[in-house]
């Protein structure tokens, strides 16, 4: 019986190969995508689940009220480590302090080379659990020891023993090599730790730091855990909720809560809006994964229409087997059948375009996923898919067919009847709605990011460069590199900075002015720069004057910005002094000497931050801000730099970032989510026109008599195209008139999230209706030429 | 074999209501062969859809080898068909995707023979019929004569106790035709019932009685053997 099933199914196939061909891409091509994006999802959601006890790991949260916005963040102060560590240990099976993931210098004999990696306290290699290659397990006990990952240590190494070699870190600590350790997997948050080395080396390193172990107010800190398998992270959660609130009554004002941010959600789940988590990653995984299956269902619709539309030729078939004997039951099972012969050819395919497209689609998810060949969890859904898919595809044609009446369909007077083609312009308009709205919110996604690509950023971005300087070697000698850059001939200015020109790293409060008001809670963006900084930025002034070296005064000076200028209330701010309220150890008073136009540093969708650049007394300089000379090539430019700077520390890798590169970066998630859904959005269209390519030609060949006798009685080519193609363009109108509403409602949704946003215009609304239309008919308009210049004696000789 | 009572069969379609069997009466008993005769419209195809358990009536009563089967579902009537009935149309009817081979043995399928024996089966009747030879030839490949012996093989295949004929001969030239007719008239003395519906007073004279309808009743009754 099976086997007669899939014999009549192959000759089926082989019998309408256009249909065939419609169907099997079809679905290929949505199986493929479907695929894709159940492994990108997996991915995603396997995020960190490489640690053994990923359920018990927790980085510790804080958030803080200022005037009515809560801000919340991983960054915690020193004492809270302290106070847990005495007050809380029974909430926590393991605690360790970390530092944030930041580039250094390794150096080992002549190779010098740039990686990121931690400093963290002992007990963090029992949270994380490194897979310990070669050395020891306790490799953080010394002061001065490092664990490096298993790709450092090639590149540094080689093929010899790191274990208990020296590495040079920044040019000024000596470090022992104490293990290696196979890299953390890509698909997790320690991605690019590639050294770890010892928390109470760091704690003893700088000056700040070592305050910090008292300062209630300096978040600058991360503090990861483990819980004992008997506490659950909500119960730990409410037992430290208030703790900083009850050790340090500052916090009372800030309402600061403590809680914690469980691995699982750090990769998905990390966005908080006002104190409260508002998913994060996840919503692309929704996103992704409601696209995946809408592309499957469009595929899935060509098959049931083109099923049902060549119902009348299988009619028969019914009749006669169902006179033979055959059960309505049997009938079902030999349809469902045929979907699943189609469906399993489909997925075959599918696996192949998979295998072709992968690593293109890896590029723009920026992922390294692989085929999981030997995954039996891939295979078992895998199954799944295909049985569901051939269920989906297949269902509604095996009944509609199988319900045919023997009797009707052998007399001949078989009739589908005047409302038989209903279903299928549903499913019709159901496909075309879908695709509008992908194509709508593909633009709106394109134009907001368009939009704010041409947000004007408050200084030049292009011709600049970064030069990171982390290292002790250029302590001291920003003047003098000013000085051989700009004689080099390679920049025309240079200035330092606390950090990137692209990034706030550091947050301030604690400040007095005249004319606050009672209560204001201020928060300042707040970063550390040298003379030229303006200059050399191209930033804009107002008002006042960029730092001078010809006023001594400027050592306490600070320029601020036009948004900081108005959020303190002022309207004339140059002179006034910003006040240290600190009663104990003041700070110097600092002098306003300039506003400049807002810069953009952060996201490119929000507002500006209130923004202090304050003079850079104490040399803080982690950057080199270099402006090139526009008089010569850019590699012109950086080779005289580089040859500059390897006369200066022939020791040092050369490296530099563009800034206009650094900036461009802000978009890449808007731009990977734009160019993902442009191509799912053309591959719905693809699915959607070839299953009005289908269904046009059953259309046309249905209505070949018809259209024989119209010609024959005068009809012309033109009014037979008009014929054929209107009813199509009216599902299509219809579909548009459908689709555009939902996707206005989506896309005005997804809009919300950005406060710097694009309206969406009406010309988007018009070219999609225009485009759709003429794909229409373009699909629509090759059949139906086909039929309308046939010779209408053909057609009706075949009477 | 076959007693009907007051059958009755309606059409409707929005306005109008047809009758198509008015009150029919008859009995066939098993061995007979019965032509059915009468104008287009008359209700003879009806009566036979009614009779191959295609369709059910709208009043009386149809008693098929003492059990009263109007008013079954359609599991229970395509169980009963599979196993009583062999069916032949004028336009042959058989499946294009299908061989020779395949056509006939698909009755054989619906009611559970296996292989083995499907094939011995399937080859006899083939051989039967004289086409053997055409047996891995799909349909469009034959002859319409071809063609029709191939159906009645399917027909007979599952050695039904009663045939079903509607103008087995209706798309068929004489000699075909008379081919046909005599390989029914074979099964006939065989022991096969057969009721046939024809428009051919040639083809009727095969058989013994002769039932000829008008406006769904019947009209004569002639015995002919």
């Amino acid at each position: 019986m099976i086997r007669n099933y899939f014999k009549i199914a192959y000759r089926n196939l082989l019998n309408n190969k256009v249909y065939s061909l419609i169907n099997i891409f079809g679905l290929a091509i949505g199986m493929a995508v479907t695929i894709m994006i159940f492994l990108w999802i997996q991915d995603e959601v396997n995020f960190n689940r490489s640690f053994e006890n990923h359920d018990q790991i927790a980085q510790v949260y804080q958030s803080q009220t200022f005037n009515g916005q809560v801000g919340t963040g991983p960054a915690i102060p020193r004492p809270l480590e302290f106070l847990f560590r005495e007050s809380y240990s029974s909430n926590f099976d393991k605690l360790a302090m970390s530092s944030w993931t930041n580039s250094k210098y390794l150096k080992y004999e002549d190779t010098n080379i740039s990686r990121s990696g931690n400093y963290i306290q002992e007990e963090g290699l029992e949270i994380f659990e490194p897979n310990i290659i070669k050395g020891t397990e306790k490799g953080l006990e010394e002061v001065n020891a490092i664990m490096i990952s298993e790709s450092t240590a090639k590149a540094l190494f080689g093929n010899n023993d790191p274990v208990g070699k020296i590495l040079k870190v920044n040019s000024v600590d000596d470090m022992l090599v104490t293990a290696v350790y196979e890299d953390f997997p890509q698909n997790t948050t320690l991605k690019d730790v590639h050294f770890l080395m010892p928390w109470k080396h760091y704690a003893n390193s700088q000056e700040w730091i070592k305050n910090a172990r008292d300062q209630w107010g300096n978040n600058s800190f991360q503090l990861f855990v483990k819980l004992p398998e008997n506490l659950s992270m909500e119960t730990v959660t409410a037992n430290i909720l208030d703790s900083k609130k009850k050790a340090n009554k500052e916090a009372i004002q800030f309402d600061t809560r403590i809680f914690l941010l469980p691995m699982d959600d750090w990769h998905l789940r990390s966005n908080f809006e006002n104190g409260i988590q508002t998913g994060g990653r996840i919503e692309n995984v929704w996103l992704f994964g409601i696209i995946g299956t809408f592309v499957l269902f469009l595929a899935c619709i060509n098959f049931m229409n083109l099923s049902t539309a060549r119902s009348e030729k299988r009619a028969l078939e019914v009749g006669i087997r169902k006179a033979i004997g055959s059960s309505k039951g049997q009938l079902i099972k030999q349809f469902l059948s045929e979907s699943l012969v189609v469906t399993m050819i489909g997925f075959l395919i599918a696996i192949g375009l998979v295998l072709i497209f992968l690593s293109t689609f890896n590029e723009l998810a920026s992922k390294e996923i692989s085929f999981p060949w030997s995954s039996p969890e891939f295979w078992f859904y895998s199954l799944l898919f295909i049985i569901v898919t051939a269920i989906l595809a297949g269902g509604y044609p095996a009944l509609y067919l199988s319900s045919f009446n023997p009797v009707r369909v052998l007399k001949g007077t078989f009739n589908s009847g005047r409302f038989s083609a209903l279903p299928r312009k549903v499913l019709v308009v159901t496909q075309f709605t879908v695709s509008v709205v992908l194509i709508i919110g593909t633009l709106v996604v394109m134009s907001q990011i368009e939009f704010s690509k041409n947000r004007p950023v408050g200084y030049n971005k292009g011709g600049l460069i970064q030069i990171p300087v982390m290292s002790s070697d250029f302590q001291g000698k920003s003047d003098l590199m000013r000085n051989q850059f700009i004689n080099s001939g390679g920049a025309i200015e240079m200035a330092t900075s606390m950090s990137p020109t692209t990034e706030v790293w550091s947050n301030r409060s604690g400040y007095e002015w005249e004319g606050k008001p009672e209560d204001f809670q201020e928060d300042f963006a707040w970063t550390e720069v040298s003379y030229e900084y303006v200059e050399t930025l191209g930033m804009k002034i107002i008002m006042g004057r960029d730092f001078s070296r010809d006023f001594s005064t400027d050592s306490n000076a600070v320029i601020i910005n036009r948004t900081a200028m108005e959020y303190m209330g002022m309207t004339d701010p140059i002179g006034k002094y910003l006040t240290d309220d600190d009663e104990e150890n003041p700070e110097p008073p600092k002098q306003i000497i300039g506003v400049v136009e807002d810069v953009i540093i952060q996201s490119p969708y929000s507002p500006v931050k209130q923004q202090l650049y304050v003079f850079d007394r104490f040399n803080n300089v982690n950057y080199y801000n270099v402006r090139l000379n526009p008089k010569n090539s850019v590699s012109e430019n950086l080779a005289l730099i580089e040859n500059t700077f390897k006369q200066q520390f022939p020791n040092l890798p050369f490296k530099y970032d563009f800034i206009d590169e650094e900036y461009a970066k802000k978009f890449a998630t808007e731009e990977r989510i734009a160019s993902l859904a442009q191509i799912f959005t053309v591959l719905a269209i693809f699915i959607s026109c070839l299953g009005l390519f289908g269904l046009t030609s059953f259309v046309a060949e249905r209505r070949t008599k018809e259209i024989g006798v119209r010609k024959v009685l005068g009809a012309t080519v033109t009014n037979l195209w008009l014929l054929l193609s209107k009813d199509f363009v009216s599902l299509v109108l219809i579909s548009l008139i459908i689709a555009i509403p939902i996707a206005y409602y989506f896309m005005q949704g997804w809009l919300q999230k950005f406060s710097y946003r694009t309206d969406i215009s009406l010309w988007i609304f018009m070219a999609t209706a225009v485009g759709t239309l003429i794909i229409t008919l373009i699909t629509v308009s090759f059949q139906s030429i086909k039929a309308a210049l046939a010779n209408p004696v053909n057609s009706l000789r075949t009477e | 074999m076959i007693t009907i009572d007051n059958l009755e069969k309606f059409y409707r379609t929005e306005e109008v209501q047809t009758v198509a069997l008015n009150k029919l009466s008859f009995q066939v008993k098993e061995g007979e062969f019965v032509a059915i005769m009468g104008p287009s419209g008359c209700g003879k195809s009806t009566l036979l859809n009614i009779l191959g358990l295609l369709d059910d009536p709208d009043g009386g009563s149809f008693v098929f080898n003492g059990t009263e089967v109007s008013g079954f579902n359609e599991r229970k009537r395509a169980n009963l068909r599979k196993h009583n009935i062999g069916f032949v149309f004028q336009s042959f009817n058989l499946i294009d995707e299908l061989t020779v081979f395949e056509n006939v043995e698909l009755p054989l399928i619906y009611t559970g023979v296996k292989t083995a024996d499907r094939k011995t089966r399937v080859h006899e009747v083939l051989e039967k019929m004289g086409i053997m030879h055409r047996r891995n030839h799909f349909p469009q490949q034959l002859s319409g004569g071809q063609q029709q012996r191939v159906a009645v093989a399917r027909a007979v295949v599952n050695n039904p106790k009663l045939i079903l004929a509607d103008e087995p001969t209706g798309n068929l030239d004489s000699s075909n035709g008379n081919e046909v007719m005599d390989l029914l008239t074979e099964l006939n003395e065989a022991g096969t019932t057969i009721i046939m519906v024809t428009h051919s007073e040639h083809d009727a004279k095969y058989s013994h009685r002769i039932i000829r309808m008008l406006d769904g009743e019947k009209v004569t009754e002639n015995v002919l053997v």
